[in-house]
């Protein structure tokens, strides 16, 4: 056992339980109230950094109205769990995304949570959010290249140390001293990158899956020896927003609840914001009175399919995934996974490339047995276990048939 | 009516036999029952009403109610183990030199298919009850890592007898996940789905244990032809004077 692996049950053992607290009491938010004013007040003196642009000009230069942008915020509220009195502290946290610093660095990734906040069809508020904050340094976005970028990313370090905010991207290859992956003109190791940008780091956020836990980079048999932020970096306030991609929701509540509160939000024991992660999906589900009607969808295309039933036989893994996408969905509450008609993979949850994302029910998955090695079914593995004892015992009832005593036999004898 | 040279043994009390068939009875549901809560291995009519067939919500109920009569079994023999009046488990599973000997000599008498001997079968020998432990163990963490999947469902923190519950439930089985991992995780991470696994290869092992059982109360019958098997059921058996 690893001093990682000591450190990872340590935590679970002095966690807070997955209980998520959504009402402490009048007098717990009037003083969080005042606190955020405060902050508030206090960012307000400060001046935009380099990304000027004005908040509000730019979601009316989108085409969306001031009306929108209030609805989002009283719906922004309620995710990040705080009463609607808060809602004009939310909007107005907003239009100061600009006072905080983002650096944002790729490693082991695809720049899929990347594209999940630039790519949408038509911006909405979460992603002009995500636009208007000030980015000092993202190597996807970015003109710069090679050494310039270099220089900015050391300038910005320089610049705003302490003080920003670090978005980590991708898994980190530890194999081969790090080799596995390297960045930049000096060919620095995706590790070493990563150690020396989080030093001067005031919070680091791990934006999906790979950062968070390894994900499709540690997959079995992980050449590479991938891992996530939270097994490099220590001793900093770590976030981690996993999904495949991070939806980018979750990305603006923890922006939001830093810039509100000046803190981390709650997380749990995978240091997952509670907000987002403290429900499974399978007990919001729009299918699951199909679940619990044994309604399923047999094959794809088939009757049940046309007919929404529950998704659990053809692989959801709903049941135990952490997240929030079946309450607020991707794309500001277009859709999600479970809404177009496929399973739940467990994009969130650790391992889930291994454990999660199989299109079939637990029973049928083929996950590694505990042997290791050998890729079998835990029931191949039980009925197995079963033969050998059939086969045991029949051995000892033939023998038993054929030579063993009976205590009336021994008598005779 | 006792045949001349034998004399009539108790075993288990009524309160023993009752447990003993109220399990059995609860393991046949919770593996017929947890199998369709992995898998849904059979299918509802297409046709009929959402609300008329409620079958998995059904076979959860019936998963949960016999967990919690497991519970409550558990509690009871676990109580036994220590303070019955009747006999004492616990003192045939402890370590001495005495039940050392005696474990053996049942497990010799097992594999040389009852032609030695040496022990005195009219009382609780060690080897079955160290079987019978192994079951209680297996047992335990079967109830641990269900309860830890099921207090998920409760993650409000609410429940229909108080937030105490699902506060208690994570305190009692929230270590279950590192264990889990550290028993059958293949990666670096602890999840729920190690416990799952772990849940679903538990029902295996008990299967085996329950077959072996089976087997080994009707084989002594037979063999030692002092009326074993009806322990369970009239709670005595026979031994020579």
């Amino acid at each position: 056992m690893g001093i990682d692996r000591i450190e990872s049950v340590k935590k679970l053992f002095t966690a807070q339980s997955a209980k998520v607290d959504t009402n402490r009491g009048d007098a717990y938010y009037a003083e969080l109230y005042d606190r955020c004013q405060a902050r508030l007040d206090e960012l307000k003196k400060l001046k935009p950094l380099n990304n000027r642009r004005d908040f509000l000009a730019t979601i009316e230069d989108e085409g969306l109205e001031r009306r929108d942008f209030l609805k989002w915020a009283s719906a922004t509220t309620a995710m990040l769990m705080l009463p609607a009195s808060f809602t004009p502290l939310v909007a107005e946290a907003a239009t100061l995304m600009n006072r905080v610093p983002v650096v944002w660095i790729e490693l082991s990734d695809c720049a899929g949570n990347s594209e999940a906040l630039l790519r949408s069809d038509g911006p909405k508020i979460d992603e002009i959010i995500l636009d208007i904050i000030s980015l000092e340094f993202h190597e996807t976005l970015q003109a710069a290249s090679g050494h310039q970028a270099e220089k900015q990313m050391e300038e910005a370090i320089e610049h705003f140390k302490d003080k920003y905010l670090l978005f980590v991207e991708g898994a980190i290859p530890l194999g081969m001293d790090g080799q596995y992956g390297t960045i930049g003109a000096k060919g620095e190791t995706f590790v070493d990158h990563l150690k020396r940008v989080s030093k001067h780091a005031a919070a680091i956020v791990a934006v999906g899956t790979c950062a968070t836990y390894g994900g499709i980079p540690a997959a079995a048999p992980n050449p590479t020896d991938a891992v996530g932020v939270m097994d490099v970096i220590k001793g900093k306030p770590l976030i981690n927003i996993p999904a495949c991609p991070a939806n980018p929701s979750n990305m603006v509540g923890v922006i939001l609840h830093y810039v509100l509160t000046g803190q981390v939000p709650e997380l749990d024991s995978l240091l997952r914001p509670k907000f987002a992660f403290g429900y499974r999906i399978h007990d919001n589900c729009e299918r699951r009175a199909h679940f619990d009607a044994g309604e399923f969808v047999e094959e794809w295309g088939d009757e049940g399919a046309k007919n929404n039933f529950c998704l659990y036989k053809v692989g959801c893994k709903g049941p135990m995934t952490f997240n929030n996408c079946s309450i607020i969905r991707y794309n500001e509450g277009v859709n999600w996974p479970v809404g177009v008609g496929r399973g739940c993979i467990g994009c969130s949850e650790p391992d889930f490339w291994d454990k999660y994302a199989y299109e079939r029910p637990m029973a049928n998955a083929h996950i590694k047995a505990p042997t290791g090695g050998v890729e079998k079914t835990v029931d191949e593995f039980g009925l197995g276990l079963l033969t050998a004892a059939g086969i045991g015992i029949g051995i000892h009832a033939a023998a038993s048939a054929v030579a063993g005593k009976k205590e009336s036999e021994k008598e005779e004898a | 009516m006792v045949k001349q040279g034998y004399r009539k043994v108790k075993r288990m009390t009524t309160a023993m036999r009752i447990i003993h068939w109220v399990n059995a009875l609860s393991m046949i549901v919770a593996i017929a029952t947890g199998l369709y809560i992995a898998a849904p291995y059979y299918q509802s009519f297409i046709a009929d009403a959402a609300v008329d067939k409620y079958v998995m919500a059904w076979n959860r109920w019936g998963h949960f109610i016999v967990a919690i009569i497991f519970d409550v079994t558990s509690i009871v023999i676990a109580y036994l183990y220590f303070f019955s009046r009747f006999e004492k488990p616990y003192k045939k599973v402890l370590p001495t030199g005495k039940n050392i000997k005696e474990f053996f000599e049942v497990f010799i008498n097992l594999v040389t298919l009852n032609r030695r001997k040496n022990f005195d079968s009219s009382h609780a020998d060690s080897f079955n009850t160290v079987y019978f432990t192994i079951f209680h163990l297996l047992l335990a963490w079967m109830l641990l890592t269900g309860l830890q999947l099921y207090v998920h469902g409760l993650a409000s923190g609410e429940s229909s007898i108080g937030t105490w519950w699902p506060a208690m439930l994570h305190l009692f089985t929230d270590w279950t996940i590192p264990v889990s991992h550290a028993l059958v995780g293949s990666s670096s991470m602890a999840n729920l789905m190690d416990v799952r696994i772990s849940h679903h290869i538990t029902m295996w092992l008990i299967i085996t244990w329950i077959v072996f059982h089976i087997y080994y109360q009707v084989w002594r019958t037979i063999y030692w032809e002092e009326g074993d098997i009806a322990i369970a059921f009239g709670g005595s058996k026979y031994a020579k004077e």
